[in-house]
């Protein structure tokens, strides 16, 4: 392969609020643009070791989640999962094979893309609630900008799509039944 | 002297459990069973479209995700009133089995196995026995001297540069541990080529789901997947479920009575008394009679007297659980009102409600349902498990245990991987014969109300569903793991899962290894998936804020 396959991974938890936001920006980003053949968005939810498969085969990760790191709710981060992983669980997760948990398995394997997670400081993630709250809903333009800045970084390309505006501050997004 | 042990969380599970045991003279007298965290998903379906509780739900859960999404949308089924296609049968079944091949592949390697297999003990092997070895184990299995010198030689560069990674946290050394050297190092390979394996088998749900995870393609009265009912789609889902079923017959299974071999004591251990299963897998309109693992209840560990299942018999008691009264409710009109004050093991200690069938703890999941099959004569089980027996030179009655449990739930991934071949080949001479309807139209009632009973890898999981001026009125879900990991009742009855702990052995109670074999056998899943970075694990360390 020449080009550097990206996969950006949403992951977290639709039904807790702002737990959700990582689902929520590849939904707005897949809504919204178009991108080269080497980039691949996922909603990866909940899941740990099902996420194996396409971690363990891409170059590089970028995961979209909520970070909780004591900083007002909004606040952004880049963090490199090097640093990461020495320093952090995922200590309110449900999964002890967590996302984490999944690189080192990839690691294992022989397969560990280089990675780095995109993130943001949740205002409520209690359950349950499926809108995310004013605050992070406020973030959402940014952080997707953000996205596109670390997909070109890691040599990317995105085009907006013609017919639709830039993502905008509303991320009230319905899961609606999908009929096709 | 009776001791207190708290194991708190109890690692390697989905989700947060809580285990309190008191030992005294080395063995397990008392047990309690703790989910700290607080599912109340019930409450934000309310007023909800009915057809998008399964979307929903089957967001509650980092793993169990298709389970939900089909008890749900078997619920709405139920309630509206709609007959679902052939196809539509078909191919739910298929994406369920693909649940079961994945999970439990992932249960016994990546779950279960550290509890029996040291992975210390496995630098010790010579690579040559190794191969012997393995192969008067499995003579299809696939490892050679060389990989397994190649695992250890890995193995060991991870212990010297004393990143576990992966292995960190076990309790490496410790005297439970009973494996010769050389199945250890087996055992760690292949927990190596599970990892690899499950991440293929993981691709059978995108074929028929148009995504995993998560999947999309079930709706009430069938299923949507339309476009993926070529030649193409599904010979890939029968390349990957040949492969897996390669795996599951020449790896896992040989593993697991290799593995049990040298661990016969424990066919004394962790029994329960009482088991139910809703049954699974229906072949035809007719339920259940018409599915391969059948429905049934068994009482008083009398299997060869398998009673038929009352729905209307199971109750769920809050007594000792954090919310409001004392009572015992129908889930069709469950209440969930939540009501926290402390943790008091003698007085109210656990999120999680209390279920019981005509008042009786009932152990679910593969255990259940292999005893249940056994029970009422099903022959590929009965195979099985008398197949196993003798292998093992072990009685019927050490079934009842953490090996039973641990065991079954091998055998029936076997049976249920074995049946899927079957559907495959129905729907191939369906779409053959031009029958190619997946989706029967319905329309959504006023009122109605209506349930979705599966049998999923953890267990029997129930969805109750009222709908009121076409909205969700009521919802209630009770999940496998309530059954199995539920505290105790009205009547003050031990949970399974606490009845099982009671006369285990703990050699040493700082190190609870023993405890860990038992909890993890019922494989627990406490899930509703919370999933944010915490990085205030750790005092020193700030992220830049970019």
């Amino acid at each position: 392969m020449e080009e550097k396959h990206i996969l950006v991974l949403g992951v977290g938890n639709v039904l807790l609020r702002d737990e959700g936001i990582g689902v929520r920006i590849i939904e707005k980003l897949e809504d919204g643009y178009a991108f080269s053949p080497n980039v691949e968005l996922m909603d990866g939810g909940t899941q740990g070791l099902r996420l194996l498969a396409p971690i363990s085969e891409t170059d590089h990760l970028i995961v979209v989640d909520a970070v909780q790191n004591g900083q007002p709710p909004g606040t952004l981060y880049r963090l490199p999962t090097e640093e990461l992983e020495k320093r952090v669980r995922f200590k309110n997760s449900l999964h002890q094979l967590d996302l984490v948990e999944t690189l080192a398995y990839a690691e294992v394997l022989g397969h560990r893309p280089s990675a780095v997670i995109v993130g943001i400081e949740p205002a409520d993630i209690s359950p349950w609630g499926m809108e995310l709250t004013e605050i992070v809903a406020s973030r959402v333009a940014e952080l997707c900008s953000r996205v596109l800045e670390e997909i070109e970084r890691a040599g990317g390309s995105y085009t907006l799509k013609d017919d639709r505006a830039p993502p905008v501050a509303n991320a009230r997004c319905e899961i609606r039944d999908e009929k096709r | 002297m009776a001791e207190r042990i708290v194991v708190d969380p109890i690692t390697r599970i989905e989700g947060h459990l809580r285990i309190e045991v008191e030992v005294a003279n080395g063995k397990v007298t008392n047990a309690w069973s703790s989910s700290t965290l607080f599912r109340g998903l019930e409450i934000m379906l309310k007023g909800r479209d009915p057809r998008d509780a399964w979307l929903i739900t089957q967001r509650s859960c980092g793993v169990c995700t298709y389970v939900h999404a089909l008890a749900s949308v078997r619920s709405v089924d139920n309630a509206v009133g709609v007959r679902i296609p052939e196809n539509a049968r078909i191919i739910r079944n298929l994406l369920m089995g693909a649940q079961f091949l994945h999970d439990h592949i992932v249960h016994f390697y990546h779950l279960h196995a550290l509890d029996w297999v040291d992975i210390t003990g496995a630098l010790k092997a010579d690579p040559k026995k190794t191969a012997d070895l393995a192969n008067q184990v499995s003579p299809a299995g696939k490892s050679g001297v060389n990989d397994f010198k190649a695992v250890q030689a890995r193995l060991k560069k991870l212990v010297e540069s004393g990143q576990l990674g992966i292995f960190a946290g076990g309790y490496w050394g410790h005297p439970a541990y009973k494996l010769p050297p050389e199945v250890n190092l087996i055992a760690v390979s292949h927990y190596l080529e599970a990892l690899r394996q499950q991440a293929r088998t993981a691709r059978l749900h995108a074929i028929f789901g148009a995504k995993n995870p998560h999947l999309q393609s079930l709706v009430p009265g069938g299923v949507t997947c339309v476009a993926d009912l070529n030649p193409d789609r599904i010979a890939e889902f029968k390349y990957l479920w040949l492969e897996t079923m390669d795996f599951v017959n020449n790896v896992y299974i040989p593993d697991v009575v290799a593995v049990a071999g040298f661990y016969k004591d424990w066919g004394k251990i962790g029994g329960t008394t009482n088991f139910l299963t809703y049954g699974e897998f229906p072949q035809s309109e007719k339920e259940p009679d018409s599915m391969v693992l059948p429905r049934g209840a068994i009482f008083k560990r009398k299997v060869g007297d398998v009673q038929p299942v009352d729905i209307s018999q199971i109750q769920e008691h809050v007594k000792h659980s954090w919310y409001e009264g004392e009572g015992a409710l129908h889930p069709a009109s469950g209440e969930t009102k939540p009501n926290y004050d402390k943790l008091d093991v003698g007085n109210r200690y656990s999120w999680m409600k209390a279920p019981r069938y005509k008042g009786e703890p009932m152990e679910v999941g593969p255990l259940a349902r292999v005893l249940v099959a056994y029970g009422k004569g099903h022959q590929p089980t009965k195979t099985a498990v008398d197949g196993l027996l003798k292998k093992l030179t072990i009685p019927q009655e050490a079934l009842f245990s953490t090996l039973g449990r641990t065991a079954a739930r091998a055998l029936e991934t076997k049976i249920i991987g074995e049946a899927m071949e079957g559907w495959i080949t129905q729907l191939v001479t369906n779409l053959k014969n031009g029958d190619k309807k997946t989706y029967q139209p319905y329309e959504m009632p006023e009122q109605a109300a209506g349930f979705g009973l599966n049998d999923v890898p953890r267990g029997a999981l129930g969805h109750w569903i009222e709908i009121k001026d076409k909205k969700i009125g009521n919802y209630q879900l009770v999940v496998p793991s309530t059954w199995n990991l539920g505290p105790r009742c009205a009547q003050n009855k031990m949970g399974p899962v606490e009845e099982a702990l009671v006369g285990t052995p703990v050699a040493d109670p700082k190190r609870p290894v023993e405890i860990l074999r038992t909890v993890h056998s019922f494989d627990p899943c406490i899930a509703c998936g919370v999933h944010v970075i915490d990085p205030q694990t750790n005092e020193v360390y700030k992220f830049k804020v970019v």
